[in-house]
């Protein structure tokens, strides 16, 4: 079944041609890689799937429901969650405040209800607790929940911020570059993470750089270049296609 | 979460201690001069509260809020003294306009981001001046409302003297801080925090990011009008030139020093402030006898550099870390001995 499916998605800024007329589809309980070189468009199209930005031109349909220029916060209600590739941790909270937040949508205090917090809603906030805290067991940051966010070393950041998405519960998690900047140990972990999200039937599209961990887990790859996309399909595939290894080791890889 | 319930009580306990200091001081202090100083800063209490969840927690920026403190105070003043309303409706009927006020003209404004922002409240501070100042009809104009506006009363009890007065105002006060701290503390209170932390994120995690921004500065816009509603019937006269850009400006200062994510922070901002600016009324003037009410503003810039520069969570914050440091230290001296 297609979770998401991309057509012919274009954005430029100004003259630059970010993401040239990209289609794929991803289907729902895959992990699925997008590769390409820095300035590929990579991070472009997360940010146009998630609407950070419209497209200017294509379309993105989401469980069919065209989602194309609808505001991020909505589409992250309609079940897209992601991380970033520059760590956005809320720098102001403690571990379990972040994890917390990623429980807004799914939980629904407001204004009056927040002022004069009656049974109703301090229940919400025991469950809400509760709930963060499974979310930061799941990427081993429990026994951190307390901890100012800021304090924390760079790889917890990462796994917090995974930690924070999952507590929407997405059906499509995006992950940008979740391996960046992570040692060995911490890589492996992330993998095992990532597996379990799979398991428990989350979707995963990810851009990743670390091409032994994306030809490990992902069922399918799609490669960009200077925002076309050059190739789609299987790491075995993608691993014995003349243009990607051209576009990633130079004209002269070909005859190696 | 033991830790938690732990943090929980410690609110709560703190809570319950600094309202039975508060109450219990009016029956130390009798000068009534020190008194009515007292009810002033509980009043713009009121107000730095509401600014400190815009500013402290949402991240945004007000230097208009003066307005809203006056648009409480016309309000009470014109209906109370003009129509004969009760005055207690008019409280109500003022917080809730200037509330909505808020969020209408908040919808334009919340577009723009930072400095852009500041210059766009100050602005919409600057035309509600106006208005009080050329509305002469409405609202006496420069000279300003003098036609009686009455004292607060519970039916025959007229709040009318600083000791009443001080009950009324300081549990407006505390109510407003209990308040505000239920806010932060909750599901809304994060999401406003969120924004402040990362906006991409806040918003990536489906926090609908404007529409809390206008909630919250309508909350602080009702804040400053109740607040104004207090100060009406306090001073029972009312003129536009303690509703300007000064104040506004004072009210930011006073946040500032108190630290602005702590709700704890403006009583202490607050009591600060008026207390230098009360001692400077009598200071200045032995060595710069000539000097107008506008050396203010030169004080409060040096003070708002120093606190950036050395505290720049302010008071509060700045306090509770050198305590924190100072009891890490202590403990560390305590578990030396058992280490051996």
């Amino acid at each position: 079944m297609t979770l998401l499916k991309i057509s012919n998605l274009t954005k430029h800024f100004g003259g630059v041609q970010a993401v040239n007329d990209v289609s794929f589809s991803v289907n729902k309980g895959e992990i699925v890689a997008v590769i390409g070189p820095n300035g590929a468009g990579k991070t472009t199209l997360f940010n146009l799937i998630t609407g950070i930005y419209p497209a200017s031109n294509g379309n993105i349909s989401f469980k069919g429901t065209e989602i194309n220029g609808i505001a991020a916060h909505r589409v992250a209600q309609l079940g897209i969650a992601r991380t970033f590739q520059n760590l956005q941790i809320f720098n102001n909270m403690t571990v379990l405040e972040n994890v917390m937040v990623g429980r807004h949508i799914k939980s629904k205090t407001g204004f009056m209800g927040a002022i004069l917090p009656l049974g109703s809603v301090q229940h919400e906030e025991r469950d809400i607790i509760e709930k963060a805290l499974e979310k930061l067991a799941m990427v081993g940051l429990a026994d951190k929940a307390l901890e100012e966010a800021t304090n924390m070393p760079y790889g917890q950041q990462k796994m917090l911020e995974i930690a924070r998405a999952i507590a929407l519960e997405p059906e499509l998690l995006l992950l940008d570059e979740p391996a960046a900047g992570l040692n060995s140990t911490e890589t492996r972990e992330l993998i095992d993470i990532i597996y379990n999200l799979r398991d428990q039937g989350v979707t995963i599209l990810l851009v990743e750089h670390d091409m032994e961990t994306v030809m490990e887990i992902a069922d399918q790859l799609v490669v960009l270049d200077f925002g076309n996309k050059l190739a789609e399909g299987t790491p075995y595939e993608i691993q014995n296609n003349h243009e990607v290894i051209a576009a990633y080791l130079g004209e002269e890889g070909l005859e190696c | 979460m033991k830790d938690l319930a732990r943090r929980k009580r410690l609110r709560h306990s703190l809570i319950a201690l600094f309202t039975l200091l508060i109450f219990a001081l009016p029956f130390i202090i009798t000068n009534n001069y020190y008194l009515s100083v007292l009810v002033i800063i509980g009043i713009h209490t009121t107000v730095v509260v509401g600014l400190c969840l815009l500013m402290g927690y949402a991240g945004q920026i007000s230097l208009g809020h003066a307005a809203f403190y006056g648009l409480g105070a016309y309000v009470s003043g014109i209906l109370t003294s003009t129509y004969e309303v009760s005055p207690w409706i008019a409280i109500f009927v003022g917080a809730v306009g200037t509330g909505i006020l808020a969020y209408v003209m908040g919808i334009p404004i919340f577009r723009l981001k930072e400095h852009y922002l500041a210059l766009a409240t100050l602005g919409l501070g600057l035309i509600i001046h106006v208005i009080f100042v050329e509305e002469v009809e409405l609202t006496g104009g420069p000279s300003g409302l003098s036609n009686g506006i009455p004292y607060l009363s519970f039916g025959n009890f007229m709040l009318n003297n600083d000791f009443r007065y001080y009950f009324l105002v300081w549990t407006v006060a505390l109510i407003a801080i209990i308040l505000a701290n239920n806010v932060v503390h909750s599901r809304i209170g994060r999401a406003l925090r969120s924004i402040h932390g990362s906006e991409f994120a806040a918003k990536s995690l489906g926090v609908d990011t404007v529409k809390f921004k206008l909630q919250v500065f309508a909350l602080s816009a009702v804040y400053a009008s109740v607040a104004g509603s207090l100060y009406a019937h306090y001073i029972t006269f009312i003129s536009p030139s303690p509703f300007g850009m000064m104040t506004s400006i004072q009210f930011l200062v006073m946040a500032v020093v108190g630290g602005l994510s702590s709700i704890w922070g403006p009583i202490f901002g607050v009591t600060a402030i008026t207390v230098l600016t009360e001692g400077l009324k009598s200071f200045m003037y032995q060595f710069f006898p000539l000097a107008g009410g506008e050396y203010e503003i030169i004080v409060f810039g040096i003070i708002l550099v120093i606190i950036m520069i050395f505290l720049p969570e302010g008071l509060t914050s700045g306090l509770a870390n050198t305590y924190e440091s100072w009891r890490y230290r202590k403990e560390k001296a305590d578990d030396a001995p058992k280490n051996q």
